[in-house]
């Protein structure tokens, strides 16, 4: 195994630490949770309308990043997830816009400045996330509000295709604030694509969602200790029966452990690493966990008013385990951890 | 964003390898768990493997070289502590002399107890570490373990127990109760003590690996004099374990090194038992690969805050994730095994016996060292903050 691992850089840069305080600026002032309340209840579309407006003026630019190291694309997509921020941020700039490149498509430079966004195809009916010559895609994240689809197909190639031209229809699915859709693929010639750039794009999109997860989880963590904190029963703080307080611990361990571990991927994927491909699994496995981790034991901290609408932990509940199913669930990860050990 | 280290700590990290390589006693090779041989002394192969490692520099290398170091920056210790863990190579068969009382006898000792210091890290004189009692186990602080000073001497009267190597032991870092009308942690006062003083007793106290490396320390009206009080009386709460500073940063490379380890041995384990395919199995090996890989990150990721300067929680986690991880580990390296899993005769069992008796001692990590839920209500309070009970 590698022992000369990255210990120093995990420190972040000055220009790391300022991209996260903006980052975190940003989302608290003007990214409120009622905005992505309204956007989930939508009962009049202004709220929908409102969360697209958020992403359409203060999002897009962002997308540059996916250009970047993907350590930093990953430390904002963190804070976007946190707040369960609108829009196809993730998969723009971390999925489409990294195959965009790699088919040389003369739209990337657009996707990358934010003027157009993209989404991708890949999955089949049965929910394999790999390139195929099936002729319908399912499980594509926030077709509706994109401009383009980069169907991911065999070969690998690619076929770039105008949103508006694609027949979709929505998905009825758990996590409405990422919401999915199965996709007719239309005809047209296919690039060729280098399968190494692809399993790069494929990488860099599974440690954003992970990444996004971290920051899910960090919400609920920080929204439990506070919680339990403050809600008396039996004349003391929840938070402080030990029967509890372990529960809170192990969940937070697991938090600690997938932090950890999608700073490190970042990290492995930017330098190209002999560690890279078992990294990038245990990133997802553990971020997704985690994330479920910190919903359940989130929810029961929560007691009954976790359980309702009232309260915004269903969101993430929602996110967490939406997240974990997206690009191979925890398990699926695992299994391709196995594969490294033993084939 | 680089991956690699820099020339100088390829450097310093080539020349612990070569010296590893060239000179680590048989006995610890292959990173086996040394599990102490039923002797009455330390033995000599192990005498000599510590003060080699003290005489080359390498024993702390944080230290000057008249401590057995060679003023080592803490990245240069973090790498030395990976090469350790890379292979399992313990430095001492006896922890506590370099780990706790070399380090304590240093930062609290007069003169003449820091005189001391050298031979407790070399090696030369055996120690033990007298804090555990029946009734002062996770709330240590409830010692009770008397100590009254009559003159120039304390007299010493009551019983210590799971104290590690006591008969082999020359001195025992001995905490005792100086001050009983005190609140409990301000009472405490830490003595030298003589194993051979009369009035002390050590019975071996056989633990569950059929091993004997602990015993009970019984002490009726032992005489200690009063020069052997490190530090100021009562105030012995202060001289804690592990004042090893320098090698916080990277304590936990010991626990993710053996994980590393076990997995590749459990690899091993399922090729040879044709578990390979089995989907259970893979599942299985690829959730620990995913526990050891994650807490591997977490660990570096502390040693980063830590060479900062700052407070590294992560390290908070590390000892709780690393002791249950060990056991899990080494109960899938049974399990694998099937009816051969109670087979303890190493010529009949897989890689000679290796889980058993691993297993068997991995019982031992979440208790020892502050236990599993110790652990927990620290996390709870001070790093969570959660409000006490």
């Amino acid at each position: 195994m590698c022992w000369g691992c990255p210990v120093v850089d995990f420190a972040l840069s000055d220009e790391q630490q300022l991209l996260r305080d903006t980052a975190r600026a940003l989302f608290t002032k003007e990214c409120p949770p009622s905005l992505v309340r309204d956007a989930f209840y939508d009962v009049t579309d202004a709220g929908p309308a409102a969360a697209r407006a958020f992403h359409d003026t203060r999002l897009r630019e962002w997308a540059a990043l996916g250009d970047g190291p993907l350590v930093d694309l990953a430390l904002f997509l963190e804070e976007s997830g946190a707040v369960l921020a609108p829009g196809p941020l993730w998969v723009s700039a971390a999925w489409a816009l990294p195959l965009l490149r790699a088919a040389g498509h003369t739209e990337a430079d657009a996707v990358a400045d934010g003027s157009l966004t993209a989404t991708v195809a890949v999955a089949d009916a049965t929910g394999r996330w790999e390139p195929g010559d099936h002729d319908e895609c399912w499980f594509v994240p926030h077709l509706g509000e994109v401009d383009r689809v980069v169907f991911l197909r065999s070969g690998p190639s690619v076929l770039v295709v105008d949103a508006a031209e694609v027949v979709g229809s929505p998905i009825e699915a758990l996590d409405r604030t990422r919401p999915l859709a199965r996709v007719a693929v239309p005809a047209g010639s296919t690039s060729p694509v280098d399968p190494a750039a692809v399993a790069d794009a494929t990488d860099r999109a599974t440690v954003g969602l992970a990444a996004e997860l971290v920051g899910v989880g960090r919400w609920l963590q920080e929204a439990t200790l506070a919680y339990v904190a403050e809600r008396v029963q039996f004349d003391k703080p929840v938070g402080s029966f030990q029967g509890l307080q372990w529960k809170l611990v192990d969940a937070s361990l697991h938090q600690e452990r997938a932090s950890a571990a999608v700073a490190y991927a970042a990290m492995c994927v930017d330098a190209d690493d002999v560690d890279r491909a078992s990294a990038v699994h245990v990133a997802k496995a553990a971020a997704g966990g985690s994330a479920r981790h910190w919903a359940r034991t989130g929810l029961q901290a929560h007691g009954g008013i976790g359980y309702t609408w009232e309260h915004d932990l269903h969101l993430r509940l929602r996110r967490a385990y939406g997240g974990d199913h997206l690009l191979g669930d925890a398990d699926w990860h695992r299994d391709r951890l196995a594969a490294l050990l033993l084939d | 964003m680089k991956l690699s280290w820099g020339p100088e700590e390829e450097a310093f990290r080539a020349e612990i390898a070569a010296f590893l390589d060239e000179h680590t006693p048989e006995q610890l090779r292959d990173g086996r768990d040394w599990i102490g041989e039923e002797a009455d002394e330390v033995p000599q192969w192990a005498r000599d493997w510590q003060a080699l490692l003290f005489d080359a520099g390498w024993m702390i290398p944080a230290y000057p070289p008249e401590l057995g170091g060679r003023n080592a920056t803490p990245l240069q210790t973090l790498v030395y502590q990976e090469e350790l863990a890379a292979r399992g190579v313990p430095r001492s068969v006896h922890f506590g002399g370099y780990g706790i009382v070399g380090p304590s006898l240093l930062e609290f000792g007069d003169e003449a107890q820091r005189a001391l210091a050298p031979a407790a890290i070399r090696g030369d004189t055996v120690w033990c570490v007298g804090m555990s009692e029946p009734d002062a186990g996770s709330d240590l602080g409830s010692l009770a373990t008397r100590a009254e000073l009559d003159g120039d001497s304390f007299v010493v009267n009551g019983q210590k127990v799971w104290t590690s190597y006591a008969e082999w032991a020359e001195r025992c870092f001995l905490y005792v109760r100086t001050n009983p009308s005190a609140p409990k942690h301000q009472g405490i006062s830490v003595l030298i003590l003589d194993m051979d003083t009369p009035g002390v007793e050590v019975r071996p106290l056989r633990h569950i690996t059929g091993n004997a490396e602990f015993a009970e320390v019984f002490l009726v009206d032992a005489v200690v004099p009063r020069s052997n009080l490190v530090g100021e009386l009562d105030e012995g709460w202060r001289i804690t374990m592990g004042s090893l500073a320098h090698e916080r940063g990277g304590l936990w490379l010991e626990g993710v090194g053996y994980a590393q380890r076990a997995l590749d041995g459990l690899v091993e384990l399922a090729r040879d038992r044709g578990l390979a395919g089995d989907p259970v199995v893979r599942r299985r090996l690829g959730e620990l690969h995913e526990e050891v890989r994650s807490i591997r990150a977490l660990g570096y990721k502390g040693f980063a805050s830590f060479a900062q300067g700052s407070s590294a929680p992560e390290h908070s986690y590390m000892k709780l994730a690393a002791s249950e991880l060990r056991q899990r580990l080494n109960e899938f390296g049974m399990d694998l095994q099937g009816a051969y899993a109670t087979v303890t005769d190493p010529t009949l069992a897989a890689q000679g016996g290796r889980f058993q008796a691993a297993w068997q001692m991995s019982l031992a990590a979440t208790i020892g060292g502050g236990t599993s839920e110790i652990q927990r209500n620290i996390v709870a309070n001070r790093v969570l903050g959660l409000p006490r009970g």
